[in-house]
């Protein structure tokens, strides 16, 4: 669904392209170039038309039409993404409107909303302020915070990085190698280090603390109900930050020198200059990073897994955690299946004001 | 960039989550590669044998889904399924683990090929409610004239028939080993240098004064836990109830009657709050076995765990039975047996009945839990296994099983409760291993049951 987008969001960094090509290159990066060939290709058989100017049978043109001829470069990967994401998300939805629980198949004879109702009611059931609150309102809640923050300050960091690494260091590439190389490790690998690093009697972080006399800041990071997401976010921002990097650097390349000189003659100070000219142009990158980013939040099902089991507690309770406590713990498919629906909704939710806004600049 | 095959890995990851929710079940069974894999198998088998692999004579084949996939149960199952060839020629055993700790991976596969009406043979379970999600749907087949015979009902203790057996009392399981949960480990040394004599602790109560004590004399954490997962904290609690306020109580409360026992359970949660104090101060960042270590090195006097734990006493170097480190009952749990126990079961729709019920048969057999049991660390539910093979702990452990007044079951491990109730008491207990608030667990539990 997002990588969807992203192929939509594509042909609008048409200007990027030429340079993003290059850093691709260089980081021995092919993302997206099977998308980008579909693209081209789309644009030749536009081109075409003259060739199939002559006066064949009905049927030959028909197969020399526009539509036919493109159809090998969109018709398998519609089908596939048809079937395989956009049927999986409507047939999740029709089975949370039913009341599929236990180990038979699903009666599909009466559809209503009442799992989303027992959800939105478990959400606010002890109050929206006060407590106590219930495992829906605990997950529904860190879900929230873990897309907005960790999104957020993976861009941030993100984008501090490619600005450094952009201003013609040495060991370019090594940097960008090794700001890169934690989103290749799995998260089983990088939740048990993070484990380790945060373990408060001998883990790294405390050790450090003590050793430069902050002993005083140090805490219980992953069992303190008060650190314990915060310190999954970091970890998070650890692994991906250097994803954003990569994107962002991409962009800051496709800007031509003259804009930076020009703002130099106009007298803008360095903070200026980026804060004004430079990272409004980045717009394009900043939603392509953003949407996957958030994909990447969701992955956080598999870091609080390693952790913690199905049961990190009120404090790290992920949607995509209770979706599948429900399911799989205690074969609750319909509600399962809601929550799912719910946590769709929430991501869509997150990244369609920015679309919207972008879409209404005509930057997509 | 790696983008293109993480993005891509994410779509189908996200598939996957999708027919996880129950999403599709067609999705499910294209994707998920246990389903594909066994699948595979099947194909294969069948041909090789000349398409025999569904009739009566001749081989046939025996697909067993489990989770003992760590060393020592690896081998433990491997002798299992030696003895039973053995016994058994005829029948060829497909071996198809789904690793995974308690069967957390294991019950996405057979959920799902249950509900798509393929099942394996046999799988794993642990018996008692835990069954209650199959029981209720009905996929689970009646056992009690097949497998049980009279032989196998006079050798298993009541305790562990009951978790065999659907609420109508049909048989439907097969308990093949037995943990035993409320046992207290401590290492020998650091308890002398404390000057604490463990054969005094009675209770709970004296219990933590013997852990101010250790704290004040030694280095050493006075417990090892760990609180990373919920399950450990959960079970320390289970047997804090049943040491303070008795097996009845206990079982009055896994029953549902919370409220009715207030104050033993408000008492008990308040002594595992107390506990907390003496823990290792990393027990929310290690897992059991990582914790169960400090008792060996000497860093931790006490550990509350099942006798799983002794397998890795017994795997580490100079650490010996009785000189090293020793055991009791979890103090005021005396004639109890706290039981943790897997089985094997039969589901409808059964690609082979007959090889399964032979299995099923072996499983019960003392053969089969003769050769099982001792590799893995549990004692065998029947009571006329001879003790040979057994080591001197096991022995121990044996010998308390069989004087035993009550082998209750557990909610940690599945036996005592519903899979929903468990999840609500996990839920409880996954916010009380962070703010160790009394209160707040105590309402949690009463809602819970």
């Amino acid at each position: 669904m997002r990588s969807r987008i992203l192929r939509v969001l594509r042909p609008g960094e048409q200007a990027d392209a030429e340079s993003e090509q290059q850093v691709r290159t260089d980081g021995g990066t092919s993302a997206d170039r099977p998308q980008r060939g579909a693209a081209d290709s789309d644009a030749r058989a536009d081109g075409g038309v003259t060739a199939t100017a002559d006066q064949p049978s009905r049927a030959r043109r028909w197969l020399d039409s526009e539509f036919v001829k493109s159809l090998p470069f969109w018709l398998p990967a519609t089908l596939l993404v048809g079937l395989f994401v956009y049927g999986a998300i409507g047939w999740n939805f029709v089975i949370s409107l039913t009341d599929w629980t236990g180990l038979r198949q699903p009666t599909y004879d009466s559809f209503d909303f009442e799992m989303y109702e027992v959800f939105f009611r478990n959400v606010g059931k002890g109050g929206l302020l006060s407590g106590p609150h219930t495992q829906e309102y605990w997950a529904l809640r860190n879900t929230f915070v873990l897309l907005v923050v960790f999104t957020v300050a993976a861009l941030v960091v993100g984008l501090l990085l490619a600005i450094l690494v952009d201003r013609d260091i040495r060991y370019e590439n090594t940097f960008r190698t090794i700001y890169l190389l934690p989103m290749s490790l799995s998260f089983v690998v990088t939740a048990i280090f993070w484990a380790w690093m945060y373990n408060p009697d001998t883990g790294m972080i405390n050790e450090t603390l003590r050793l430069v006399g902050l002993g005083s800041l140090t805490q219980q990071w992953i069992s303190d109900p008060q650190f314990k997401l915060f310190a999954v976010m970091f970890a998070l921002v650890w692994q991906f930050s250097g994803y954003a990097m990569v994107v962002y650097l991409a962009g800051l390349r496709a800007i031509p020198t003259d804009q930076y000189e020009a703002a130099k003659v106009d007298g803008a100070s360095l903070v200026k200059m980026y804060w004004r000219v430079i990272i409004p142009q980045l717009r394009a990158s900043t939603t392509s990073a953003a949407v996957v980013l958030m994909v990447f939040a969701l992955k956080a099902f598999d870091f609080l897994f390693v952790l913690f089991g199905t049961r990190p507690g009120p404090s790290a309770d992920i949607l995509a955690m209770m979706m599948y406590r429900e399911s799989f713990g205690i074969t609750n498919w319909a509600y399962g299946s809601a929550i799912a629906m719910v946590l769709f909704v929430l991501a869509l939710g997150v990244i369609a004001p920015y679309l919207y806004v972008q879409f209404k600049r005509g930057e997509l | 960039m790696t983008n293109d095959t993480n993005s891509s890995l994410t779509r189908r990851r996200y598939i996957k989550a999708g027919g996880a929710a129950g999403a599709t079940i067609a999705i499910a069974g294209c994707l998920g590669g246990g389903d594909g894999d066994s699948d595979g198998e099947e194909t294969t088998t069948a041909s090789d044998d000349g398409g025999t692999t569904q009739s009566d004579d001749g081989g046939q084949e025996l697909e067993i889904v489990h989770w003992w996939t760590a060393g020592g149960e690896k081998d433990a199952l491997n002798a299992l399924i030696e003895g039973f060839e053995q016994e058994y020629p005829d029948v060829d055993v497909t071996n198809n683990p789904a690793p995974g700790g308690a069967g957390s991976a294991l019950d996405t596969e057979i959920q799902s090929r249950i509900i798509n009406e393929n099942p394996p043979s046999t799988f794993q379970i642990w018996p008692g409610k835990a069954l209650n999600t199959y029981l209720e749907s009905d996929v689970l087949v009646d056992i009690s004239d097949s497998v049980w015979d009279d032989g196998m009902r006079d050798a298993y203790l009541d305790g562990v028939k009951e978790m065999s057996q659907s609420e109508d009392g049909e048989f439907v399981a097969v308990p093949l080993n037995i943990h035993r949960l409320n046992n207290l480990f401590y290492n020998v040394s650091v308890l002398e240098d404390a000057g604490v004599d463990p054969a005094n602790l009675d209770s709970p109560s004296a219990l933590l004064d013997a852990m101010e004590t250790i704290d004040a004399e030694t280095d050493a954490a006075p417990m090892a836990h760990q609180t990373q997962a919920v399950w450990s904290t959960l079970q320390m609690w289970e047997d804090v109830l049943i040491g303070h306020a008795g097996v009845d109580t206990y079982q009055d409360v896994i029953a549902g009657n919370v409220a009715d026992n207030e104050t033993a359970v408000r008492e008990s949660l308040q002594l595992v709050a107390d506990f907390r104090e003496y823990f290792n101060e990393d027990a929310g960042s290690v897992a059991w076995d990582e914790a169960n270590a400090k008792v060996i090195q000497g860093n931790a006097a006490f550990i509350h765990q099942g006798d799983w734990a002794a397998g890795q006493y017994g795997a580490a170097d100079d650490f010996e039975y009785d000189s090293d480190w020793g055991n009791l009952a979890f103090p005021g749990t005396d004639g109890v047996y706290h039981v943790v126990a897997d089985s094997f079961v039969m589901p409808t729709s059964n690609p082979s009945p007959e090889a399964t019920e032979k299995w099923l048969s072996y499983c019960g057999s003392v053969d089969g839990q003769e050769r099982f049991n001792p590799v893995k660390g549990s004692i065998p539910p029947r009571t006329d296994v001879p003790d040979d093979e057994f080591g001197p702990f096991l022995t121990a452990q044996r010998e308390d099983f069989d004087n035993s007044d009550a082998q209750p079951p557990t909610i940690a491990h599945g036996t005592g409760v519903t899979p929903q109730v468990k999840s609500n008491v996990e839920g409880a207990f996954s916010a009380f291993v962070g703010n160790w608030n009394v209160d707040a667990v105590y309402n949690e539990l009463t809602n819970a049951f």
